[in-house]
């Protein structure tokens, strides 16, 4: 496979003095380089592939920064992944090089339910975190819907939502301190064991920025009492505008759902026939709206919830009578991105933000401009931030349709923008949307932010082509050179 | 301190109804060359990169309460004051967002939010009087930290002037947003190191129904830490949750005895569930003293915090350790209440000598924590570093890279910043 962006082909031997100082470091049965063993490092969730040179996982941060002072030695590229669930792109070694693995290393090492935090190794598996510490009576907010597989560690990299991000916010504010091998190999600590660490935000500035500053070690995450109750409810609705209209009447009324998820038709009838949660298979919309805390409250909030849902003209209001039929109401939540698998032979996920009142215009053009371009379009989202992530399906057998996908996606990126939006809510910039980070961004904003990089000696290896789009710490990309490939792994919202 | 005849020039640039008197921005008792108070965020970049060209070195200030905090001032030539700064730039209360000019005062902001049924969670101290700016900029957490987030996790995004007069954004005016690196991070809490933070866009909170004010008074601090964890473990609404010393319960004009102080919010019915649950918890505790107590304990507290002739310090510690600490400090002569969850510790003395902070701080350290020096005479704050950071490579090069010719706060940071 070529590979635009290095001089050498893919093709070509790997470079055996890197690979056996890898396996010097590491350990034969933690590196890989032999042609077919790289392919499946080529790509994440997303469209591009890419061969990197060796691959490697790393036991222990002492190795991962050998690796790192490696790669550094021979020149080449350096680009961290966990379980290579992102869906930006932000995995793919788009120059080769060395990619990074962090999902051996795996162990939560420490649950405190007296200071209420836990120290785990970056590979841990987010709902193994969470699992861990439900025996504890405690929770680790953070939810992505690719919890079942994305690791902490990815987490960090691309400050992971999810549902309850709402109430409880993104990744960022569930993390307090963090380990972290640099660009350099030097490792170094951001951040502290207690909130409020003094000094510049090093941690914060660290959260989110998708493997271009470091790689994760070791993670101090701050863990919450589980509440008392919760209520689950699910709003039934004639079309997607009309729930859109109750999303702001519920925030406004001054009740903050801890999940508020919004649902179409295409979802529904993608998911009730396979899982049978209990979705109405003639509604244009539901609303999965959960509010929990102390059972005095939980019932108040229940009640402005129902009445400002029937208010916003919703048909029925139905409220989970069990943990069975709550569970139920979420499973349907969770496996809707892979219920559209079922249901088209490929499907593209954006992910962009808008301010929650736009919603219901924002939808209704949504749902003009993928009519337009001919695809239908499914939204499965989190309505109450604002976040929306349609699911345009198509064939990519179809000759262009996977580039009339891709203007699709740019068109509705532009919708947000122009709606006071943002490109991304939750699953990163990476290497899909550097394009359009000059629709919200200045050349000045972009240079600010490529100063970042500068300052921790990120150069051109450490993950490069991510984030910034070319000019700003990237040399010339041509992404359409690039094989693109849109295929429904395992991905997820 | 004589005129610099290089600040002489920056006079001309604005109105003249622009300059006020310089005898109001003393910093440790050194007063600037030239204040300037522009009127929109083109004049203070004007002053700032005509500052920059110079080689002058500007302040930015705001209502002027935390001018004690960091190292002492390597060079004190322009003070930028930002006060003129107040327009409210969007406010859509459906979005729960705000986006302010910098010299708003926080007693403003909430005014405009409270008519919206809708706050911002921050009790910095001293009191509503910051500025937008100086709350960013400052970072100071206050006692809601026990259920609130942090400014860092409120601010949505930042404008900031750069060295050279250029405006740059970070963020948006969105409530989730992972587009680019998080820059209003950086500058919250840098106290103005990167740029002069001239506007920026909150995530907001719904205004509570009630709140409500309870105490629990115990025969030690490490009594009220054992009251103080049970309820903590309850998983009551609760916006503060906090451990006073005798002379801090005086100090918040409360009974002189160790206690547990607590707010709680809500509907009548959680207010009133919270009641029971603190007459229980004070019965199981044996205590002789607990019910509603005067708000404005909180009020004297975040006062006390932000009183400027007094020697601040926040000491950090995990929760299980607050009590450990928070005693340490109370037998090095302060006054000391602490906030659990935030792991938060407030101890203030009148005085304190350099070998008692540095004493302190390692008591912190020992137990995973830490211990910065909020307000100090400049001597204290030349002899112990005020901030206590472990990673100084990084924050240097950011500086370096950010401001590379020291135009902000020269000095406020490190020695090689």
């Amino acid at each position: 496979m070529r590979n635009p962006f290095r001089s050498q082909t893919a093709d070509a031997p790997p470079s055996t003095a890197l690979v056996t100082d890898l396996i010097a470091a590491l350990g034969e049965r933690n590196v890989l380089w032999r042609r077919e063993d790289l392919i499946g490092y080529e790509y994440d969730a997303t469209i591009e592939r890419v061969t990197p040179d060796a691959v490697v996982f790393p036991l222990t941060t002492d190795q991962v920064a050998a690796a790192v002072v490696i790669a550094n030695a021979f020149g080449v590229p350096i680009v961290p992944r966990g379980s290579g669930t992102g869906l930006a792109g932000g995995t793919v070694p788009v120059r080769g090089g060395v990619v990074i693995v962090l999902t051996r290393m795996n162990r939560i090492v420490e649950i405190d339910p007296r200071d209420r935090v836990a120290v785990v190794q970056p590979g841990v598996i987010n709902l193994a975190l969470q699992d861990a510490c439900a025996k504890h009576g405690l929770l680790y907010a953070p939810d992505p819907s690719s919890q079942r597989i994305c690791t902490i560690g990815g987490n960090i990299a691309t400050n992971s939502g999810g549902p309850h991000t709402l109430a409880h916010g993104s990744t960022v504010n569930h993390v307090l301190g963090i380990e972290v091998v640099l660009p350099d190999g030097r490792v170094s600590f951001l951040g502290s064991r207690v909130p409020d660490a003094p000094g510049i935000d090093l941690r914060g500035l660290f959260v989110g920025s998708e493997g271009t500053l470091g790689i994760v070690t070791q993670v101090v995450v701050r863990l919450m009492r589980a509440p008392e109750a919760v209520r689950t409810m699910l709003g039934i609705f004639e079309s997607i505008e009309v729930a859109s209209e109750a999303v702001s009447a519920i925030i406004s009324g001054g009740v903050i759902p801890v999940a508020l998820e919004m649902l179409d038709q295409e979802i529904i009838r993608a998911v009730e026939p396979r899982l049978h949660v209990g979705y109405p298979l003639d509604a244009g919309a539901v609303l999965l709206i959960e509010v929990e805390g102390l059972r005095e409250s939980v019932e108040a909030d229940a009640q402005h919830v129902v009445a400002a849902c029937r208010e916003m003209g919703a048909r029925e209001v139905r409220t989970a009578e069990s943990e069975a039929e709550r569970a139920a109401l979420w499973e349907g939540r969770k496996g809707g991105i892979g219920a559209i698998g079922a249901i088209s032979p490929n499907f593209y996920i954006l992910d962009g933000v808008v301010p929650r009142t736009q919603l219901p215009k924002v939808m209704a053009e949504v749902m003009r401009l993928s009519a337009e371009a001919g695809f239908r379009c499914a939204n499965i989202f989190h309505a109450g931030d604002g976040n929306l992530h349609p699911n345009i399906m198509f064939d990519e057998l179809e000759p262009g349709a996977t580039q009339r996908v891709l203007d699709l996606g740019g068109a509705i990126m532009r919708l947000c923008v122009d709606s006071g939006g943002s490109i991304t809510g939750e699953h990163g910039v990476g290497l899909e949307k550097r394009s359009y980070m000059e629709w919200i961004f200045s050349p000045a904003d972009l240079d600010a932010q490529a100063r970042v990089r500068a300052a921790w000696g990120t150069g051109e290896r450490f993950n490069p082509c991510k984030v910034l789009p070319t000019g700003h710490g990237c040399g010339n990309a041509h992404e359409a050179e690039m094989r693109r490939h849109l295929s429904t792994p395992g991905v997820y919202v | 301190m004589t005129t610099a005849p290089s600040a002489e020039a920056l006079r001309t640039l604005l109105p003249p109804d622009r300059y006020p008197g310089i005898e109001a921005y003393a910093i440790d008792g050194a007063l600037p060359a030239l204040a300037v108070r522009p009127a929109n965020r083109e004049e203070a970049a004007r002053i700032i990169a005509a500052a920059e060209e110079a080689g002058l070195v500007v302040v930015p200030l705001g209502a002027r309460t935390q001018t004690g905090l960091g190292r002492p001032l390597a060079r004190y030539d322009v003070a930028l004051d930002t006060t003129a700064l107040t327009r409210l730039v969007h406010y859509e209360p459906n979005d729960l967002t705000v986006t302010v000019e910098a010299g708003m005062t926080l007693t403003e902001l909430q005014r405009t939010l409270a008519a919206n049924g809708q706050y911002l969670p921050a009790d910095p101290p001293p009191s509503d009087a910051v500025t937008i700016g100086g709350l960013l900029a400052t970072a100071r957490p206050g006692a809601w930290r026990h259920h609130m987030p942090g400014q860092r996790d409120l601010v949505l995004g930042i404008t900031s002037v750069q060295p050279d007069g250029t405006l740059t954004h970070s963020g948006g005016r969105v409530v989730k947003n992972v587009s680019g690196y998080d820059l209003h991070r950086m500058h919250t809490g840098a106290l103005g190191a990167f740029g002069v933070i001239v506007e920026a866009t909150f995530k907001l909170a719904p205004a509570p129904a009630a709140t409500r004010t309870l105490g629990v008074e115990c025969e030690s601090l490490t009594h009220a830490a054992e009251v103080a964890t049970g309820l903590w473990d309850l998983a009551l609404p609760l916006r503060a949750l906090t451990l006073l010393t005798p002379t801090a319960a005086e100090a918040a004009g409360l009974p002189r005895s160790a206690m547990v102080l607590l707010e709680c919010f809500g509907n009548d019915a959680v207010l009133a569930r919270c009641g029971e649950a603190v007459r229980q918890a004070a019965m199981a505790a044996r205590s002789p003293r607990a019910g509603a107590l005067p708000d404005e304990a909180w009020t004297k507290l975040r006062a006390l915090a932000g009183d400027p002739s007094q020697v601040v310090l926040r000491l950090g510690a995990p929760s299980s350790k607050v009590a450990e600490v928070a005693q340490a400090a109370a037998e090095a002569g302060c006054i000391v209440w602490a906030h659990l969850a935030a792991g938060s510790i407030l101890a203030v003395a009148p005085d304190l000598a350099a070998d008692a902070v540095r004493a302190l701080r390692a008591v912190a350290r020992d137990r995973g924590g830490f211990l910065q020096i909020e307000s100090a005479p400049s001597a204290l704050r030349r002899e112990v570093d005020p901030f206590d950071v472990t990673e100084r490579t990084l924050v240097a090069a950011l500086k370096r890279e950010f401001d590379p010719r020291g135009t902000f706060n020269r000095g406020r940071w490190q020695e090689d910043v």
